[in-house]
């Protein structure tokens, strides 16, 4: 009998331990509550060791290459199978979608040219996710904390060998300038005439 | 349903945000022969009724017009000194309009500073420990909801009697409070809210419950 009922529990369990299984992906999503607060708290404490707006900017500015820099290699592995973009238009759409999604949750709303300038691009976001629930007061009118996200920009392409600035601008909601160097506009124009 | 202010109390019980929604406007205008009847008050800002009420004109309530024309504190819009228009015989008859005086801030600040006791003394009053204070003072022409949170924050809607569910709409409320106020790098706390998506987003809440019900919120 009691054989018996030891037989039944071993039957029982599940012939897969845990630890044959795959790794589960886990949840992808964060509370954007969270994100908020903690992003909150990165501009305040950025503000209490600054004096002036443009200081600032550039504090968020710094923290978010911090960011991107240490995504850039994670997303190529993840998405593209760890090959890199050669290309100047497909590294940008690259940052539109693939690093956006991952990032954000969603698209950012356009990719554009400047028609004066070939190095200049915009990337334009009507409602950018760090700045959901802030509101800048009138004394700081030209502050747009979304320089956090051009700062994890700027990395992200710098760092894939498309040297840039990027600077964060109101404009159909926040416009993202991107302004490249001259040998990577050179450098992309070569190639396509390979 | 109509909304009339909603207030916000810190939790030291300073006056951190008002909202006037749909104030009603009173006001009554009435043609007054030689001598004038009612005895005003001719203060340095403003010329108020001190006796004599008449026609819904109250003690209190201040004069906005003379025959037409709008007064800025105690001149005419044309530069006449109110006093001196008043006096003169020959002006009448004479139309004054009188209305309610609009609250200052100063005065806002005042009675929201009242409150805070008022609610405190309703809740030793309690013959139960930790009762929660005032949450609805109705009367006869308005009733105030009140909602104190447990950080000590107090909501307040001022609304038209009769109306159920405003305890949603005050949670309501809290809920743009901690998003778009709390979560705002650039606010400190228990100082006067100046978020411009938080006056955005409570307007659209108001304008949406006055057109379709509280039932009708997004939870």
């Amino acid at each position: 009998m009691e054989k018996l009922e030891a037989l039944k529990i071993s039957s029982m369990r599940p012939r897969s331990n845990i630890l044959d299984r795959p790794l589960s992906k886990g949840k992808t999503e964060v509370s954007q509550s969270i994100v908020a607060l903690l992003f909150s708290e990165i501009v305040q404490y950025s503000q209490s060791r600054v004096f002036t707006v443009p200081e600032l900017q550039t504090r968020l500015h710094d923290l978010g290459q911090d960011v991107g820099t240490r995504i850039i290699d994670l997303y190529f592995v993840r998405e593209r199978s760890s090959k890199r973009e050669t290309k100047l238009t497909q590294m940008l759409l690259f940052v539109k979608t693939t690093v956006w999604k991952n990032l954000f949750g969603k698209e950012a709303e356009k990719l554009e040219h400047a028609n004066d300038d070939e190095r200049t691009y915009y990337i334009i976001e009507k409602e950018p996710l760090v700045n959901t629930f802030i509101s800048v007061p009138k004394d700081k009118g030209s502050l747009n904390c979304a320089n956090f996200t051009a700062g994890i920009v700027e990395a992200v392409l710098t760092n894939c060998g498309f040297p840039c600035k990027v600077t964060a601008h109101w404009h159909k909601g926040t416009t993202y300038m991107v302004k490249f160097e001259d040998f990577v506009i050179a450098r992309d124009k070569q190639m396509e005439e390979k | 349903m109509i909304i009339y202010g909603v207030y916000i109390v810190s939790k030291s019980g300073g006056l951190i945000f008002n909202l006037d929604n749909n104030v009603p406007r009173i006001e009554h205008e009435k043609t007054f022969t030689y001598p004038l009847d009612l005895v005003l008050d001719y203060d340095s800002k403003k010329v108020s009724v001190s006796f004599n009420r008449k026609d819904g004109i109250n003690v209190g309530h201040v004069l906005v017009a003379v025959n037409g024309m709008p007064v800025n504190g105690v001149t005419l819009d044309d530069g006449r000194d109110v006093r001196t228009t008043l006096d003169a015989p020959e002006n009448y008859p004479i139309n004054l309009k009188f209305s309610r005086p609009k609250m200052t801030t100063n005065e806002k600040i005042f009675l929201a500073s009242m409150f805070y006791p008022l609610f405190a003394i309703a809740s030793q009053l309690s013959p139960e420990p930790k009762s929660s204070g005032i949450e609805i003072l109705e009367a006869d022409t308005f009733t105030l909801h009140c909602f104190q949170t447990l950080t000590g924050i107090k909501f307040i809607i001022i609304s038209e009697t009769g109306l159920n569910g405003i305890d949603l709409l005050l949670r309501k409320v809290y809920e743009l409070y901690s998003d778009y106020v709390l979560k705002n790098p650039f606010y400190s706390l228990e100082m006067p809210i100046r978020c411009e998506l938080f006056d955005n987003k409570l307007q659209e809440l108001l304008a949406q419950v006055e057109k379709t019900g509280i039932s009708n919120i997004d939870k």
